[in-house]
């Protein structure tokens, strides 16, 4: 019996802790944004986060499911989810109001973005779709901090222009002379002032040194395979292009075995990982 | 370690001693062929001698196929309470391979996080192991899993006129005290007792390559072919999990009772090779393939947990041989790797 299991003291690591959501706002048509606050004071204050961890949020009645946090580490009082309306607990919680309680484990995930690391070098940012969740965290984190980093891209790709995430934000940092926005789509509207395509086509243009370069990839699975391949064409080094990685969770800690990729748990070893990781699972993209 | 001898006349009132005074689980035969792990009461339903149980006896205790996790109340509030219940136990006749199958669950749900449901019953375990035959499709000699270093309070190896115990814990060492007279293991004894391993291990026929297979996964891992011939007949049923003393797949369900103010969530048994199990929301699948599922589930049976653990999650039981109505047979696709290299 190992000593460490006897030392901890018996609470159950699936036992959620009450939150209120504060506050909710329409993002697209698909796409809402949640507010939550955890009840009991010590533990919120005990919340910290890194840009791309994840919680596990239950809707009592119905289950539970995973979604990573959006918002910045910085903000202590309440963190924000961004949520899409797909299934029974994505669907319940898009029915629900201000003021509604729901529970929380977290926050998960060993492997998120190295933000520490990544300091003095350049930052670029390709997303896909619901992508922009998890490393808006990232991007808000580098914006608060914006002098320990040197370019800051953000490429950012989805179906149509309705379906782009934190609209008001991207304007706001398109007209920032310290962030590089690339906005794309595949369908534009009339009027549409962006690129036309798929996020991958944006990737030969990119103009930063590749040893001082850190990459953040996140979006559907189908977009892996096509990034990764245009970054290694550009030569940007394994070691520091990180993805973050979506499989069926049932727990969020390493017990379900649910979220295996390889030899990799993507909840506990991820969901973050290094392309060095994993470029050699052939599962993972 | 302590070693200690128990004549076979003492036998009968050492166990009658332990059925009496615990919550005692020992095999029981169910029929001509199969023996279960059951609570006993009396000393005439314990059969030690048994050749098959299909449930593994320390997964069904430890990590039973419905548990119940968390408790819930809707109120004004909602109130949260975990469920960690169990009661001293002692565990009779289990043998080696399945103890260590056990060491496996103790490593995996300690891991990362400790996982209470499991640990809470797994401290309230009393472990007494005893050697039994294999079957012909057993191959825990070669996965080393034969007999048993750890894992157990007492372990009672039949010499025929008396067991040679060995006396792993000080919680054994008590059980050794209080029914009946144990003696010193002497010279003699520990000479008995490795001629009677040799014979025993003289037992096991199936032998597989592990080493080999270990070795070369990660090639083989990308013959498509391969993994498409070996998994052909596959109906994704997934007994072959069930089965399993070291399989631990499970879901989480959120229940709402009829009241609609108190709920539960509870942990079912999951199986890695039926369709559904990569399936999320939106209907993506993350391992639609067969031979994809198969694959990664040798991967986490013989490739993952020995580069973490150094302990291999097969233990060579042989369980999901027998239970294949397709016939996939673990230990001739663990052999055919060592077939394909050489060609
Ligand atoms: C690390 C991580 C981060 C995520 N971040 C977000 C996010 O920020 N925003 C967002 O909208 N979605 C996110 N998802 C996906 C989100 O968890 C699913 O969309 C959601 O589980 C749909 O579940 P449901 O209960 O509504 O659907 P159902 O069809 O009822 O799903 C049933 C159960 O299956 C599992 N499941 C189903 N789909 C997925 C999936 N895609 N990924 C993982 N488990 C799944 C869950 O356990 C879920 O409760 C994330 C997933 C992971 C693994
Ligand atoms: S290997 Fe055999 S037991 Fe396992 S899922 Fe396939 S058919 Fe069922
Ligand atoms: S994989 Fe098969 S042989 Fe190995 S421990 Fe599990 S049931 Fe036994």
């Amino acid at each position: 019996m190992t000593i460490e299991a006897k030392e901890k003291e018996k609470d159950s690591i699936y036992k959620p802790f009450i939150a209120t959501i504060k506050g909710i706002k329409e993002l697209s048509s698909t796409e809402k944004q949640f507010d939550i606050q955890i009840d009991d004071k010590e533990t919120r204050e005990a919340f910290n986060f890194k840009p791309g961890q994840f919680v596990e949020l239950t809707v009592f009645g119905l289950g539970e499911a995973p979604f990573s946090i959006p918002s910045s580490p910085n903000n202590k009082d309440y963190f924000e989810l961004c949520i899409r309306n797909v299934g029974n607990v994505s669907g319940a919680l898009h029915k629900m109001k201000e003021g509604d309680k729901v529970g929380i484990r977290g926050p998960f995930g060993k492997g998120h973005f190295p933000y520490e690391e990544m300091k003095d070098n350049n930052v670029v940012i390709v997303a896909g779709g619901l992508g922009m969740a998890p490393v808006r965290s990232l991007i808000k984190y580098v914006l608060e901090n914006r002098d320990d980093y040197k370019r800051v891209i953000i490429i950012y790709g989805s179906i149509n222009p309705d379906y782009l995430l934190y609209k008001d934000e991207l304007e706001e940092w398109q007209k920032r002379d310290d962030v590089e926005v690339r906005l794309t789509v595949d369908e534009p509207c009339e009027g549409w002032q962006g690129e036309v395509g798929v996020c991958t086509n944006l990737i030969p243009g990119i103009d930063c040194p590749v040893d001082e370069s850190y990459v953040v990839v996140c979006g559907p699975p189908v977009m892996y395979k096509f990034v990764i391949k245009e970054l290694e064409k550009k030569c940007f080094k394994p070691e520091k292009v990180f993805l973050s990685l979506e499989r069926r969770m049932e727990c969020g800690v390493g017990k379900c075995n649910h979220c295996h990729i390889g030899d990799k748990m993507t909840c506990v070893d991820g969901p973050v990982f290094s392309l060095w990781e994993i470029r050699n699972l052939k599962e993972a993209i | 370690m302590q070693y200690k001898i128990l004549k076979k006349n003492k036998y009968q009132d050492f166990v009658k001693g332990l059925i009496e005074d615990y919550n005692f689980i020992g095999p029981t035969k169910k029929d001509k062929s199969v023996h279960d792990f059951v609570p006993l009461n009396s000393i005439e339903e314990l059969d030690t001698n048994y050749l098959k149980t299909t449930i593994p006896p320390a997964k069904k205790i430890l990590f039973p196929p419905n548990e119940k996790l968390i408790e819930y109340e809707i109120g004004d509030e909602i109130k949260v309470k975990p469920v960690i219940e169990s009661s001293e136990t002692v565990l009779f006749g289990i043998n080696a391979w399945d103890i260590n199958g056990m060491n496996f669950l103790d490593k995996f749900f300690s891991k990362d996080f400790v996982d209470e449901n499991y640990w809470d019953k797994r401290d309230k375990l009393t472990v007494i192991g005893m050697d039994t035959e294999p079957t012909e499709n057993n191959f825990a000699l070669s996965m080393d899993t034969e007999y048993a270093t750890d894992g157990f309070d007492l372990y009672l190896h039949d010499l025929g006129d008396r067991y040679f115990v060995r006396v792993n814990t000080p919680k054994g060492n008590e059980l050794v005290e209080k029914y009946v007279d144990f003696d010193d293991a002497s010279e003699n004894d520990f000479k008995d007792f490795d001629k009677y391993m040799d014979d025993y291990r003289a037992q096991f026929s199936n032998k597989v390559n592990i080493k080999s297979f270990y070795d070369n996964f990660e090639m083989i891992y990308n013959d498509e072919e391969f993994w498409k011939k070996i998994a052909k007949n596959c109906f994704s049923c997934g007994s072959c999990n069930l089965v399993c003393p070291t399989c631990f797949c499970f879901n989480v369900k959120d229940d709402l009772k009829l009241d609609l103010k108190t709920g539960e969530k509870t942990r079912e048994w999951d199986s890695c090779m039926i369709p559904e199990y990569g399936l999320v929301a939106g209907g993506h699948n993350f391992r639609p393939n067969k031979e994809n599922r198969l694959k990664q589930r040798y991967r986490c049976k013989l490739k993952t947990y020995f580069d973490k653990f150094g302990q291999y999650a097969c233990v060579g039981c042989g369980r999901c041989i027998e239970a294949c109505l397709a016939k996939i047979n673990i230990a001739e696709d663990i052999n055919s790797v060592k077939k394909e290299v050489n060609v």
